[in-house]
């Protein structure tokens, strides 16, 4: 009966974060934790559809969990060291009302997400553990998000749990001085997650709208677990933003469109409203802001604008000068020209560009060329901008992006045609 | 995949206990920070309603109170959900929490996709 199977998959993903974290916490092994929610899913495949879904089904879950953890104590007692302690908190969690302790569990989900996000662990581990255990995705799931193999994606899970174990991992929210580069660390493995979704650099699909989905859904999550932090609220407004634009970056045939010449009828208005209001509340938290909330700012200016005639440039420009001054980076500096350069007239973007132009960390993308075609375009300098579009075009590595490099360059110069 | 949840209730089932409020208040809460509900609101009296509708050629405009009046909507929600399943289940805990603290109330939830979303 693969329909009840669905349903009773879905309840057990919307808890298994809240499930994992409550287990973590008990066990303070996050890899039997994940082993203990996948039993009570078991149980609940077997039970729920004869029995029908509890009506808090949460607390089922937890239950059965734990008296799964209770037994595996028993069964190791004699075999480790330590493990009464563990036995007698278990114990103790057994007494606790779990449906009045929701602030202990969302403290859970928290700790969990920075154990995830460890810096023991490469960045795309820490992806994939994230989508693995907070996200509620399967392997092949995640497999499937980043184009490798279930069985890699599966070792690379794997892998670094044994990490987390060999580095005794604190199933802490860090403090102090450590909690702000930690913090930096979850929001980028967010960001990571929904660029691979959103840009994907390699292959033919301009994105993946899954991934999108799962980091936006991660976005909202921490943002609501910490609301004191406008960098988090930042990140979601951001990836709100970007989101707002998922039907308008393909055209007809799949190609890709840029920001400019978007149909905005297409955008969705419900996740640019949410983006705004994400941002406003990163504003109301009164404290300094960071590179999230510059371009989530950036990005509102955008989302703002019903047509593309009516971007407030000037504003972006100023933006951009913060990032630049607070950031500095060559890809940033791109950025700041093509801003000048709708702001203030193409040769200011041209300067911009020009001081940058020879960083090395630009030699091997297509950005510098196409942003130069577009702001010779923008002088009148049709076959120039072509040529600066063919040589973007031979620069990149996305099917979809060399596509409308192409085109562009054919929009200016057809006699190459 | 969105969907759009309608919650259908009799209109003069008066005013919901304390308690049914404060959990639909945390439910929602919990949804809106999984990520999954991404707007919800509750609609005004159907009785102040307006109707506007083409029958036979003709438009006519009419204003509530209907007297067939017999289950309106009285609020709604967007899922952005993984899963039909998944939106079923966000729908089904709203009628647990009504069963569980307002058992008298009588309604139904309906879950349907929106077509021409942002991941159709």
């Amino acid at each position: 009966m693969p329909g009840a199977e669905a349903a009773v998959t879905a309840v057990w993903r919307q808890e298994s974060a809240r499930l994992i974290a409550g287990l973590t916490r008990i066990t303070r092994d996050v890899g039997l934790a994940e082993d203990l929610a996948q039993d009570a899913l078991v149980a609940a495949l077997d039970q729920w559809p004869r029995e029908g879904v509890p009506a808090n089904a949460g607390a089922w879950l937890m239950a059965v969990s734990k008296r799964r953890a209770v037994d595996h104590f028993r069964r190791e007692r004699t075999a480790r060291r330590g493990t009464q302690a563990l036995a007698e908190r278990l114990e103790e969690a057994d007494h606790v009302d779990l449906a009045g302790a929701v602030d202990h569990i969302e403290d859970d989900v928290l700790r969990l997400i920075f154990l995830t996000c460890h810096p023991a662990l490469p960045p795309e581990s820490r992806a994939a553990l994230t989508l693995r255990l907070v996200g509620g995705l399967t392997t092949a799931e995640i497999a499937n998000g980043f184009l490798v193999r279930e069985k890699t994606m599966g070792q690379r899970i794997s892998r670094a749990k044994a990490t987390l174990a060999d580095v005794h991992a604190d199933f802490e929210v860090p403090r102090g001085d450590e909690r702000e580069a930690r913090l930096a660390d979850v929001m980028a493995v967010i960001y990571l997650i929904f660029t691979e979704g959103y840009a994907a650099t390699v292959g033919d699909h301009w994105m993946r709208p899954e991934l999108c989905l799962e980091a936006l859904r991660l976005a909202r999550l921490l943002a609501a677990l910490m609301p004191d932090e406008p960098e988090v609220h930042g990140l979601q407004s951001l990836l709100e933003i970007q989101a707002s634009r998922t039907r308008a970056r393909r055209g007809a045939d799949g190609e890709a469109v840029l920001l400019e010449a978007q149909d905005r009828r297409l955008w969705d208005q419900l996740l640019i409203r949410r983006g705004l209001a994400a941002l406003d509340r990163a504003e109301a938290t009164g404290k300094a802001v960071g590179p999230y909330v510059l371009q989530a700012a950036i990005a509102a200016c955008h989302a703002r604008a019903r047509r593309a005639e009516d971007t407030d440039w000037v504003r972006i420009a100023e933006l951009y000068d913060v990032v630049a001054e607070a950031y500095p980076s060559a890809v940033v500096e791109v950025n700041r020209a093509v801003a000048h350069g709708r702001a203030y007239g193409p040769d200011a973007g041209l300067s911009i560009l020009d001081a940058v132009a020879e960083d090395a960390s630009l030699a091997t993308t297509p950005l510098v060329a196409s942003v130069r075609g577009d702001l010779l375009d923008c002088r009148g300098d049709h076959e120039a901008a072509a040529a600066e579009f063919r040589k973007a075009a031979a620069q990149s590595r996305n099917e979809a992006e060399r596509r409308l490099l192409h085109r562009r360059a054919l929009e200016k110069d057809p006699s190459r045609l | 995949m969105r969907y759009m949840v309608f919650v259908k209730m009799r209109e003069d089932v008066g005013e919901a206990p304390t308690a049914l409020r404060e959990t639909m208040d945390a439910a929602m809460g919990e949804l809106f920070a999984a990520g999954s509900m991404i707007d919800a609101g509750g609609l005004g009296d159907a009785s102040k309603a307006t109707e506007i509708r083409l029958s036979g050629g003709a438009v006519t405009v009419t204003n509530g109170p209907w007297t067939e009046a017999t289950e309106v909507a009285g609020g709604y929600a967007i899922l952005e959900a993984r899963s039909r399943e998944e939106a079923v289940e966000g729908a089904r805990r709203v009628i647990e929490i009504h069963k569980e603290h307002w058992p008298g109330w009588e309604g139904s939830v309906e879950v349907r996709p929106i077509s021409g979303g942002a991941e159709s």
